[in-house]
């Protein structure tokens, strides 16, 4: 397993609350828990395992999502096209 | 200072608040648009109508406060309310191609641990926007203002009219049910999950 920084040894190989746990990981990565959320955050990386992996799945999905899903192409004329309707009601 | 009687703006302020705090966000808007739509035609008749309404009523938008969820919330009133109604076939799109990929068993989403990073990493855009294309209107959206277009919870509460209690968990389920679609992909296509070489045909 990547990265396995944890200091005092092997994490937990099963998280006691992980549905709990793991929409509180969500709202980190949202950035919904500021400062008492990177506490939190620290601990739960360091000492679970499965709260580990489901972070950095998380994170890639919302990095892939961010990258390959917000380029849709807006047609060039719908900007114009807006303006010319505006004008008329103006 | 009352919230009902709004000032008017005069119309060089209003031509200020439309080009500076409406028009930068179109690329989203179409974005949003087409993602619920998947139609293009769709989704620009979507932006128009959010702009020319976003325009009528420009004098109940607040200079100062989040253009863009204001916009997103007129977007996706007229969709709930014009074109949902208008629209009676399915969605058109690989809807369908994607829904029997896991119709025919299920794939009940339990643990992370049988979907890896790495493999939602190597994966193609197309994968990616197909799995999100496959999901329930509801799941959709949400995902798209937050994981997309980076809204708050507080502003997605307010753009869908519901509790913030209701986006995280909502969230929650969409994302969940997001990974169960990429889970999907991921042993399809023979990448590296827990469970691998099952389900390959």
């Amino acid at each position: 397993m990547e990265m396995n920084d944890n200091p005092t040894g092997e994490r937990k190989t099963k998280c006691s609350d992980e549905s709990k746990c793991f929409e509180l990981l969500e709202s980190i990565l949202d950035g919904e828990l500021q400062d008492s959320g990177k506490e939190v955050l620290k601990d739960k990386l360091a000492k679970c395992q499965p709260c580990f992996e489901h972070y950095h799945l998380e994170q890639a999905i919302r990095d892939v999502l961010k990258t390959k899903c917000t380029k849709q192409a807006v047609p060039t004329e719908l900007a114009d096209l807006i303006r010319r309707q505006i004008q008329d009601i103006k | 200072m009352s919230e009902v009687q709004r000032r008017k703006y005069s119309q060089e302020e209003k031509n200020a608040i439309f080009d500076g705090e409406f028009m930068p966000h179109i690329d989203s808007m179409y974005n949003f648009g087409y993602r619920l739509t998947f139609d293009e035609d769709d989704a620009k008749d979507l932006v128009q109508d959010t702009y020319l309404k976003a325009y009528r009523f420009i004098n109940s938008f607040e200079q100062g406060t989040n253009a863009k969820a204001w916009l997103f919330r007129i977007l996706k009133n007229s969709f709930i309310n014009e074109y949902r109604k208008k629209s009676k076939q399915p969605t058109k799109v690989d809807y369908q191609e994607v829904e029997t990929y896991y119709n025919s068993d299920d794939v009940h989403y339990q643990s992370t641990s049988d979907l890896r990073a790495e493999s939602v990493k190597d994966m193609l855009g197309d994968e990616i926007s197909n799995a999100l294309n496959s999901l329930a209107v509801d799941f959709r959206t949400v995902i798209i203002l937050c994981d997309l277009e980076g809204f708050t919870y507080e502003e997605m509460a307010k753009i869908l009219d519901i509790p913030i209690g209701t986006v995280r968990s909502r969230l929650h389920r969409a994302r969940n049910l997001l990974k169960e679609k990429l889970q999907g992909y991921a042993q399809n296509m023979g990448y590296n999950t827990d469970v691998d070489e099952e389900n390959i045909e």
